[in-house]
């Protein structure tokens, strides 16, 4: 049900029409047709792997369509090419941003208009004017001169939006550009898209995190499995029916945690951790069993207290015991080997394989628990282990061989985790562990960490998205400027406490 | 419209692509390999059409399975390094230095008793290898723990061991050997040279290191995304060291397999072998960039360039001609690549469109353009 514009006598800047797009045998899209108004701000939800991002590369030249066709300013087109798209006025932020590593940011901010303009000489200075002035548009703490591939998520998050918004787009396709951003850049960014709208902008607006999309867009348009479920105005959406038309059932985003027995062991235990410039004075402890929030703002020193208790970093002083153990060691492997495993913020790099199956990923951590007494594989037993790893995260693929780099983002975050489990940690830290995955699958990894609870693992959660906390975890940390500064519990486990904390 | 008459011819391909993907799969053979397989036997039919009579001719299939295992198992080697997406240069010096000390050793215990240094043959083998493996710890020390690039590291000790090597012989031909050694370099089982049968061990053996144990698949994971091996619990500096010093033994027995088969030793020998090693590594399916290999394509492209060697020679035809033939063959095969991969995934000229690249980028943006 289409709903008809007011303005019905302005064209669309860009439509798709019938377009459908496979992959070997997987649809990745059937039919999905989408008119993109001047001025709007278009949503793009559904569940992971339902074919969003399919569709924005199918726009950008990216991907050839199987079939149907691109209209940009009432022309059709069976398909784009990348150059024409940029010269169309059409600028993507990609879901994985697509930047140079081994250039700057500034670099990395002007070089594809550059390149699209057909420059044969290009020139950083010349353009870096232009990227100064975004950057200081959006009110970015960013710093130009840095190699990307140093900067941290948020901050390759920022340059990939910068880059799109440095030109002067007509079409601007943000896919799920705010998964690494605070609360402050995004109400900057969105700022930013309200001016851009004026000018008579379009925007293609890409989430999971629903009450964002409401906040932003003026129509939402859903699919479900490849196909167009509907596209509605904003107003007459409300998170619950969105959740609810694209995975077809309700959605339960309710606190649900277990309770503790009161003899649970505790299983880690941290005393005085302490790393200059990053936290001080950190001790908490962990009981088994128990789901454990670690929340606070970008840059509290949270994802640093992680990355410290799994031998990234070396803390400079404290103690950490593992089952009552000491913790020996400052490496990865140390701490692997003691029992702790961690699924990171930055899953392209540190947590994938993309190149590799799906099966090679998730026994990359496990590989010598597997070793059958020739010390050769025990191929039986990784097969199982795959197998039924494959089934229990309901990853979204035709079989194990599946490259990574085909899966979708959510279905990618699942083969991670899929990787830790099979280690069968003592300890499981999850930096951000829902970031990019649909709401229903969200709750199936809340379900699938508290099942883990159940059965003697502890859970540290490390995210800044209050609902999921709220909904799994028995305690949440609150950390400020590198210090645990409150603790909550039980009842006080709210959205409204942990955010007024937060920001305390 | 010209659309939909794209898609009626595509779907009916991809089709058959399927069956065809899954026909190898059912038989287990990838498909490299299975292009691999298909490239030996026609170059080997090739030639057999061309000049029967001297191609065919036992005494010339013989010195193919003769000549084949010194370069086999440095293909092999080198596969090993590029596994861990890094190269190792120094195989073929580590070989010749092996095969000097053994000439050496052999020289100066027969010059006191040559009874005894005749004995010695297994030792003296073991030996090589042993010079192989310490060689190739060399190269793991200096990757893994100083740091050094791989290419580099290895083209320094390169010259150190080749250095080595000259100064030690003063630059001569060794012609000490037991005579054991050089009459297993001519034996035969079944009609098989031993020597050939060494190098199919040899094949068998990696095989399973690389696909079946855990080191192995750590080596495959540290090449293919290094950091993510790193946040997987995998100590790459372990597994580079391990890399680096079954490559050298391999090297080492290389050494073996040369004096044998010639039977002499020198600083000298086999200077073009480097860059066939390469070769063949790559032709066989190693991707330079690392975390893939088959050890089986990598026996193929051995066999594949040493038919072609052979023939060249049963054509009469130059040493230059035959090295323009490699490079030919390699071009070929890297091209075809290229197009497979396009009609695959369809056009994505735009490197931005790529997902975001690990920071071992600078070699997975060079090996994008090549491989
Ligand atoms: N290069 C590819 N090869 C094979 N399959 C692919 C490829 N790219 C995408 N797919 C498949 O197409 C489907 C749609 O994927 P797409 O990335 O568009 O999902 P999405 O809606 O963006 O999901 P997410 O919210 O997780 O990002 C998925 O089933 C995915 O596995
Ligand atoms: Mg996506």
């Amino acid at each position: 049900m289409v709903q008809p514009e007011q303005a019905d006598a302005r064209q669309p800047v860009l439509a798709v029409r019938d377009i459908t797009k496979t992959y070997g045998g997987v649809r990745a899209l059937s039919d999905v047709s989408l008119e993109l108004m001047p001025g709007e701000v278009h949503c793009l939800a559904g569940e992971n792997g339902c074919g969003k991002s399919t569709l924005i590369k199918i726009i950008s030249g990216a991907e050839r369509p199987d079939r149907g066709e691109i209209v940009i300013d009432g022309v059709a087109h069976p398909a784009m090419d990348p150059a024409g798209a940029i010269r169309s006025g059409i600028q993507v932020i990609y879901q994985d941003f697509s930047l140079f590593p081994n250039l700057t940011v500034a670099e990395n901010i002007t070089l594809t208009s550059a390149v699209a303009d057909g420059k044969r000489l290009y020139s950083a200075a010349a353009l870096r004017p232009a990227a100064d002035r975004i950057v200081a548009e959006l009110g970015l703490d960013l710093d130009l001169d840095a190699d990307v591939e140093r900067l941290t998520v948020a901050d390759r998050q920022l340059t990939a939006i910068c880059r799109a918004l440095v030109h002067e787009a007509r079409v601007i396709i943000m896919d799920e550009p705010t998964t690494a951003l605070t609360h402050s850049e995004v109400a900057r960014l969105f700022a930013l898209v309200e001016r851009l709208r004026d000018r008579g902008v379009a925007l293609v607006f890409v989430s999971h995190k629903l009450d964002e999309v409401l906040e932003v867009s003026q129509r939402v348009t859903i699919l479900r499995s490849g196909r167009h479920v509907v596209t509605a105005a904003a107003g007459e959406l409300s998170p619950a029916a969105i959740a609810h038309h694209m995975t077809g059932r309700e959605i339960n985003e309710e606190r649900v945690v277990s309770a503790l027995p009161i003899d649970a062991p505790t299983v880690l235990d941290v005393r005085e951790l302490n790393l200059a410039g990053a936290f001080e004075d950190v001790t908490f402890s962990l009981r088994r069993g128990e789901i454990l929030g670690v929340t606070g703002l970008l840059g509290s020193g949270r994802t640093e207290i992680a990355e410290a208790l799994f031998g990234i970093t070396r803390p400079d002083s404290g103690t950490v015991h593992v089952d009552g153990a000491p913790l020996t060691g400052h490496r990865i492997e140390d701490a692997v080997r003691a029992g702790i495993g961690y699924v990171p913020e930055d899953r392209l790099t540190q947590g994938l394989f993309l190149e590799k199956s799906i099966a090679d990923n998730i026994i990359a951590g496990s590989l010598d628990r597997h070793r059958s007494r020739s010390r050769l594989l025990d191929r039986a037993r990784v097969r199982s282990t795959i197998q039924s790893l494959f089934e229990r995260l309901k990853v979204k693929a035709p079989n194990t061989r599946a490259v990574v780099r085909s899966l979708s983002g959510g279905n990618a975050q699942r083969v991670v985790i899929a990787k830790w489990l099979a280690t069968q940690p003592k300890v499981l830290m999850l930096n951000g562990p829902t970031v990019g995955v649909d709401v229903g699958s969200k709750a199936e990894i809340l379900e699938i960490l508290r099942n883990e609870a159940e059965r003697g693992m502890g859970v540290i959660v490390i995210s800044d998205d209050a609902p999921e906390l709220v909904s799994c975890c028995h305690r949440v940390l609150i950390v400020r400027r590198g210090r645990i500064v409150h603790e909550l519990a039980g009842d006080d486990v709210t959205v409204s406490r942990i955010q007024d904390r937060m920001a305390a | 419209m010209t659309s939909k008459t794209d898609d009626r011819t595509a779907t009916p391909m991809e089709g058959i692509d399927d069956r065809y993907q899954s026909l190898l799969r059912r038989v287990h053979v990838d498909r490299t390999t299975g292009r691999m397989l298909l490239l030996t036997v026609l170059t080997f039919g090739l030639f057999a059409a061309l000049n029967p009579r001297v191609f065919l001719n036992p005494l010339n299939l013989q010195n193919i399975a003769v000549a084949a295992p010194e370069i086999g198992v440095l293909a092999i080697a080198m596969m090993l390094a590029m596994l861990t997406g890094g190269i190792d240069l120094s195989l073929v010096a580590i070989a010749n230095l092996s095969a000097i000390t053994i000439s050496m050793t052999y020289t100066a215990v027969a010059k006191d008793d040559p009874g005894l240094a005749e004995s010695l043959m297994p030792l003296l083998a073991l030996e090589g290898v042993l010079v192989g493996v310490a060689a190739g710890a060399v190269n793991g020390l200096l990757v893994s723990r100083v740091g050094i690039t791989p290419i580099l590291a290895t083209l320094g000790t390169m010259q150190v061991f080749n250095g080595i090597a000259v100064a030690w012989t003063g630059g001569s031909t060794l012609y000490g050997l037991p005579q054991s050694l050089a009459d297993l370099g001519m034996s035969t089982v079944g009609g098989v040279p031993v020597l050939f049968l060494v190098f199919l061990l040899v094949a068998v053996a990696t095989g399973l290191f690389v696909a079946r144990t855990p080191a192995g698949l750590r080596a495959q994971l540290q090449g293919a995304n290094p950091v993510a091996a790193k946040f997987s619990g995998i100590e790459s500096s372990s597994v580079l060291m391990r890399t680096y010093t079954v490559a050298g033994a391999l090297g080492g027995l290389a050494g073996v397999l040369f004096i044998a088969r010639n039977p002499t030793a020198s600083a000298d020998y086999g200077a073009s072998y480097v860059l066939l090693v390469i070769v063949i590594a790559v032709l066989g399916g190693t991707n330079p960039a690392g975390g893939f290999a088959t050890v089986a394509g990598v026996v193929l492209a051995t066999l594949t360039l040493q038919v072609l060697a052979s023939g060249f020679t049963a054509m009469r035809l130059s040493a230059y001609e035959y090295a323009i033939a490699q490079g030919v063959i390699l071009i070929v095969v890297m091209v075809t690549d290229q197009v497979r991969w396009r009609r695959r995934r369809g056009p994505r000229r735009s490197a931005p469109s790529d997902a975001a690249v690990p920071p071992n980028s600078h070699q997975t943006l060079n090996s994008g353009r090549q491989s």
